[in-house]
């Protein structure tokens, strides 16, 4: 995990962003002009009109980005990070099968305890804490149906 | 004298138990969200806009201004005690605040004058609000299709140009975020747009889990590489007598206070400047003044000026967020999609059509601030607790508010896909040095650009006159043309001036 940044004029992720940019404008100057139509005499501007427009000045912001992009340092990327994005795809996947708020409430255990390695105290304080704001103002006050997952609908059922 | 009695017909909508309840609830919250590094304004406004849904539109959006305006009240805490701004534009605040508190040993007098300095500045932006606001929107109901174009691409612009070092980046993430609300359905005929065959993009992309995502869940991401650092205070104890500041104290803050809370105001009117370069120009412009101390070394003034200036600012920013329907800054962005949410279209006709929705948040502003105020000064002794949370401990609490949050305003699991997906964007985005305010904002203001555009093109028949032969509209487009070609004429007119200086 390298978090030492280096002025770097290889192609690399700095790239990527402006090269997506240009990759978008080019489809939605395409579906603009194509799909949904640019300009009828009678009709004035189509749907596609205000969108093509932009993808041009997108597409042209894009190229610029694109030559400054070289002459940028290279960002790090710690591994560790992205076990954030990680626990929320595990999240969504197991609220199909154990219902959302069994599911936050693991994840938060889970990561205290083992990730952190916070003390059981902490962890069930910081547990409880985030459950009752999440029972107390989702559920209870603004009432929101959240999903109970196939297991819990299976035996409801 | 209408503009007053406008306004006490506004604290008259404010003053039932639920405004004032949440007036409370904002500034608590506000206070505690700023007051913790590496979370900030924008984030808090974000996370926190789930909340509001079981509210009317008024209520709702009276907690969010509450919070907004609390916000920059907390910020200068971790920026006085830690030597860490909550938010950026407390960056001016640690240069004298920290030193105050640590080398003059006077932490409670920093943060008293801090809260005082917000106070005198936020009340004069508020006043100043009172009286702007209503002028500006008669000027807006002047504005047609071309005026309102070419206002709109000033605001768009200008933030994308002037947020962070490179505007091209601002100007690329500004269009980009022009897509992503062009996605969806065309507001003017009604058919489909960009949805790529999904039922879910048909309604285009929703506006709560975006914001969500961009800024909370990226910011959770990024806290990722802090989360193991100790937040070391340094004070040991804190208590409200030991805080109190002298009639001298009170002296030297006053006059830096009033003269940056009018430079700050008329800052947080004009589009992309907002808060943070308030901050910065109040204290610049305070070290031309004659100061007890030199600034940078714990000085009264130094503190007094960039918190009256942020504060102002706030204020101030509401003018053309109410007037124009033009927010300033991300959060401003983050607030007027809320209004819009709620059915809410700030523009010239808000004050005419929604009076008690608009005075009524004018007035909670001076509510919030007398109650910010208290409430700064009592948390005063259970700041170093608010403070020693550890970072560890704050990422699952706020990857559960996301998660739950953008689930809740859609009541399906799209919206938290929508925040997974912009939340890695964001992150992606602010690692390789985009700054994700312009995507915000012009994702708010996409729509309002694209219905005034095609209109102005269909009464002009396509031509682009339309934006030359009005005076309004010329001067936008003047103005257009001077952000956009500056930074790039800057780098070359500073080459040649070097070069003819080698020369030399």
């Amino acid at each position: 995990m390298s978090s030492v940044e280096q002025k770097d004029r290889k192609f690399g992720v700095k790239q990527y962003i402006p090269i997506a940019m240009i990759g978008i404008s080019i489809a939605f100057i395409w579906m603009g002009f194509a799909k949904y139509g640019f300009w009828e005499d009678m009709k004035g501007p189509r749907p596609g009109f205000f969108p093509v427009i932009i993808s041009f000045a997108l597409l042209v912001a894009s190229l610029l980005a694109l030559v400054f992009s070289f002459k940028e340092k290279a960002p790090s990327w710690p591994l560790e990070n992205w076990l954030v994005p990680l626990s929320v795809v595990v999240i969504m996947g197991t609220t199909f099968i154990i219902g959302l708020l069994p599911s936050v409430g693991l994840y938060v255990l889970v990561w205290l305890r083992w990730f952190e390695k916070c003390a059981w105290k902490t962890t069930i304080t910081v547990f409880l804490i985030i459950m009752g704001i999440v029972i107390g103002a989702f559920v209870l006050w603004l009432g929101v149906p959240f999903p109970k997952g196939l297991i819990l609908n299976l035996i409801a059922n | 004298m209408e503009n007053l009695q406008l306004l006490l017909d506004g604290f008259s909508v404010l003053f039932t138990l639920q405004n004032i309840g949440v007036t409370i609830l904002g500034a608590v919250l506000g206070l505690i969200v700023g007051a913790m590094p590496g979370i900030g304004s924008l984030a808090g406004v974000a996370l926190l806009l789930p909340l509001t849904f079981k509210f009317n539109p008024t209520t709702a959006i009276i907690m969010l201004g509450a919070l907004y305006y609390s916000n920059m009240y907390g910020g200068a805490f971790s920026a006085i005690l830690l030597n860490i701004p909550g938010d950026s534009p407390a960056v001016m605040t640690a240069l004298d605040g920290y030193p105050m508190a640590t080398q003059r040993k006077r932490p409670g007098q920093a943060l008293l004058t801090s809260n005082m300095a917000s106070f005198i500045g936020g009340t004069i932006g508020m006043i100043i609000l009172t009286f702007m606001g209503p002028a500006l929107a008669d000027i807006g109901l002047k504005f047609g299709p071309a005026e309102m174009t070419a206002l709109l691409l000033v605001a768009m612009t200008s933030i994308g140009w002037l947020v962070g070092e490179n505007p091209t980046k601002g100007l690329l993430l500004t269009m980009l975020g022009i897509l992503l609300a062009s996605m969806g359905m065309d507001t003017l005929s009604g058919s489909p747009r960009y949805d790529f065959g999904s039922i879910y993009l048909l309604g285009g992309i929703p506006f709560t889990p975006f914001v969500i995502g961009v800024v909370g869940f990226a910011q959770v991401i990024k806290l990722m590489e802090e989360r193991n650092k100790k937040t070391q205070v340094s004070i040991e104890k804190l208590t409200i007598k030991g805080s109190m500041l002298t009639l001298h104290d009170f002296k030297r803050l006053f006059f830096p206070a009033v003269r940056s809370g009018f430079m700050g105001t008329f800052v947080g009117v004009l589009p992309g400047a907002g808060a943070t370069t308030a901050a910065f120009m109040g204290y610049a412009a305070q070290k031309s003044f004659k100061n007890e101390e030199p600034l940078g070394t714990g000085a009264i003034e130094g503190i007094a000026a960039c918190e009256a200036a942020n504060n102002g600012a706030a204020a101030g920013a509401f003018a053309p967020l109410l007037a124009l329907g033009i927010p300033g800054s991300g959060t401003g962005a983050v607030l007027l999609g809320g209004l819009m949410m709620w059915g809410l279209n700030p523009g010239p006709l808000l004050f005419t059509n929604s009076p008690d929705f608009a005075w009524g948040l004018i007035a909670s502003l001076f509510l919030a601030n007398i109650v910010t105020l208290v409430i700064a000064w009592g948390v005063i002794p259970f700041l170093i607790k608010i403070l020693s949370v550890p970072t560890k401990l704050m990422i699952p609490i706020i990857t559960v508010v996301c998660v739950v949050g953008s689930y809740s305003t859609s009541n399906s699991m799209y919206g938290v896909l929508i925040m997974f997906l912009s939340g890695v964007m964001g992150y992606v985005l602010t690692k390789c040095e985009y700054q994700t305010a312009p995507v915000l904002l012009a994702f708010v203001l996409a729509p309002l650009l694209e219905s005034n555009m095609r209109k102005a093109f269909i009464i002009s028949q396509g031509s682009l006159d339309i934006f030359f032969q009005k005076p309004i509209s010329l001067v936008f487009i003047i103005i257009l043309i001077a952000i956009m070609v500056f930074p790039v004429v800057r780098p070359l007119l500073i080459r040649l001036g070097l070069m003819k200086r080698k020369a030399s």
